[in-house]
């Protein structure tokens, strides 16, 4: 039997991820044809690599058609419904590294934390005519930090699939919640982040895809996280 | 699953009538905006959603009150007015089909708070009684208003009433507000010439200087909070700084929050709580008072509903009464209450008061065992 890895297909998540690998005894060889998605591993006819984008691997660990996935924890929490059910993180692995917080512009001197926010939108429909927006790709880490960890409940969401930090400033939303991981762009659009507005700190991680599958697999996968882990 | 309905839903429409509420129909089909805009994100995950060709969101109605309101404003129908309805609804449950069937009474623009409040509960009474003869109930009736007038008698500043006023209703909301007030720990602004700016009392050049620090970041200033909004929260917030919440205040919060009585003595209780603690609570216990009464003369079995100070519902629309009728196990059967705000936030052009209630007839069903 084989197991699939799927790491992500280009610039340095894709080194990364394949040096991690390496030190967990797995050298990737090139495709012979560098267009290619897919990749074996040295002296190991029993892993298979695959080549995708970082949602992508979220997504197909979710639907469980690959075993093993290099890919955001951010992806994992935001992509995949119900993810404690149906991945593991097996192994957090150092690079990728940002994360995921609640930004308000820097000119609300009002405002540092999430209680503050929550004060603000509450009163924020009386004052204006509509609810507090909020520009972000991350829905459920949104909804889950919003209302189920700040019971904070009125506020709408808008979609936002690029250039995030500017929707403040075009008029398209009052807050965000973005990923970040120097915080320099938050900066240049005069944003800052609120003191406990750290939503998640998220890092690439290996993660395993929980379906059944044979003994012999099993001990593939754990074997790699051994080695990943250092035991 | 197509719903059939129960049997009891003969004897529900007979109710209806002898009540003088008219059925109404609502479309399944609904504009996802209020729904989300009224209830919050939160609602986006247990709704169904979907997308017109023209790109509105629509979902299939995860209840009746917000259409029947919006029905109601669209019609231009004139008020008191009192809409019944019985269709399925549509909401992603762990614990049960997500389609399932609600019925219920929206009454909108009865001016006589005390009596539209008290006819609900009665209403809401003579259904269960009706679908569930002899089983064991209990309803339980908070009111929005009587907190917010402990809270303003309290001599609370005003942020912090309406920050304890939303949290009513959610225990763990409430006490970490109050750990809040306790122990204010924030200074108002990490901002130097902010705080100077308060500290000279200068708001004028406090709102000047948020403008400019808007137009540097490039925000406008009428899109969304204006520097007259974030100056005067600011320096509201440094002021709040200097007051803690005093330990005869929180006391006199416990207390009340604590208190819970048969209705027939819940007056009694609040008037004694407002003597120990010295307060009035005004037109709020007169309302109170004037509610017992009238539900009094819908001639309830005697104990059957209980006043506990604490119960609410956290949502901005909910303004005075809120209730809910249990069975033995504890999960409600209906929940009501008054949300004489929700109505202009939907659009009407005038305030319309409006109380009802929405019964689970697949919790009805099961407890009758009927093969619904």
């Amino acid at each position: 039997m084989t197991i699939t890895i799927a790491l992500p297909s280009k610039g340095r998540l894709k080194d990364e991820s394949i040096a991690s690998l390496e030190r967990a005894g797995l050298k990737v060889n090139a495709p012979t044809d560098a267009r290619s998605y897919r990749a074996t591993v040295e002296g190991r006819s029993d892993v298979e690599i695959a080549f995708m984008s970082a949602s992508e691997i979220a997504r197909e660990l979710g639907a469980g058609t690959i075993d093993l996935g290099v890919t955001g924890e951010d992806l994992v929490q935001e992509t995949i419904a119900d993810w404690e059910n149906r991945v593991a993180i097996g192994a957090r692995l150092g690079f990728g590294r940002a994360d995921v917080i609640v930004a308000v512009p820097e000119a609300w001197l009002d405002v540092d934390t999430m209680a503050d926010l929550d004060d603000v939108a509450a009163e924020f429909r009386q004052r204006h005519g509509r609810r507090l927006r909020i520009a972000t790709k991350y829905w459920r880490l949104t909804q889950r930090f919003f209302s189920s960890q700040h019971g904070i409940q009125v506020y709408r969401i808008v979609e936002s699939l690029g250039a995030t930090e500017g929707a403040p400033a075009a008029g398209s939303a009052d807050v965000i919640v973005d990923i970040t991981s120097t915080g320099s762009t938050l900066r240049a659009n005069k944003l800052k982040i609120l003191e406990d507005g750290v939503i998640l700190r998220s890092e690439a991680c290996l993660v395993q895809s929980l379906k059944p599958r044979n003994a012999e697999d099993e001990a593939t996968i754990t074997s790699v996280f051994a080695a990943l882990n250092g035991r | 699953m197509i719903q059939r309905l129960p049997p009891f839903a003969a004897d529900i429409l007979a109710l209806f009538d002898e009540r003088g509420a008219t059925r109404t129909e609502v479309a399944v089909l609904q504009p996802a905006d209020p729904f989300l805009d009224m209830a919050g994100e939160d609602l986006r995950r247990r709704i169904f959603l979907t997308e017109s060709e023209t790109g509105q969101t629509l979902c299939l109605r995860p209840e009746f009150t917000i259409p029947v309101c919006l029905d109601h404003i669209a019609s231009q129908a004139g008020t008191p007015r009192r809409y019944a309805y019985l269709g399925n609804v549509f909401r992603q449950r762990r614990d049960g089909e997500a389609e399932f069937l609600q019925a219920g009474i929206e009454d909108l623009g009865e001016t006589d708070i005390a009596k539209a409040d008290a006819r609900s509960v009665a209403d809401a009474h003579a259904l269960i009684s009706r679908t569930l003869p002899g089983v064991p109930l209990k309803i339980t009736l908070g009111d929005q208003r009587v907190f917010e007038a402990v809270l303003a008698a309290l001599g609370l500043p005003r942020g912090w009433q309406k920050r304890l006023a939303r949290a009513f209703g959610s225990a763990p909301q409430l006490a970490s507000a109050l750990e809040d007030l306790a122990n204010p720990s924030h200074s108002a602004t990490t901002d130097q010439k902010a705080a100077e700016l308060i500290a000279m009392g200068d708001h004028d050049g406090l709102v000047r200087y948020v403008t400019e620090r808007m137009e540097e970041a490039g925000l406008s200033a009428s899109a969304g909070r204006t520097p007259q909004e974030i100056a005067q929260r600011l320096t509201e917030k440094q002021q709040l700084r200097s007051v803690r919440l005093s330990k005869e205040a929180l006391d006199a919060l416990k207390t009340f929050l604590a208190i819970r009585a048969p209705l027939e003595q819940a007056t009694d209780a609040l008037e004694a709580f407002a003597k120990d603690t010295g307060v009035s609570l005004g037109s709020a216990m007169e309302l109170f008072c004037a509610r017992a009464a009238a539900i009094a003369a819908h001639e309830l079995p005697q104990g059957l509903v209980v006043y506990d100070a604490a119960f609410g519902r956290p949502l901005d629309y909910y303004t005075g009464l809120v209730f809910e009728i249990t069975s033995g196990d504890g999960r409600p059967l209906i929940g009501g209450g008054r949300y004489d705000r929700l109505l202009t936030m939907l659009g009407a052009k005038e305030p319309i008061p409006g109380v009802g209630f929405s019964v689970w007839l697949d919790r009805i069903a099961n407890l009758r065992g009927d093969a619904a």
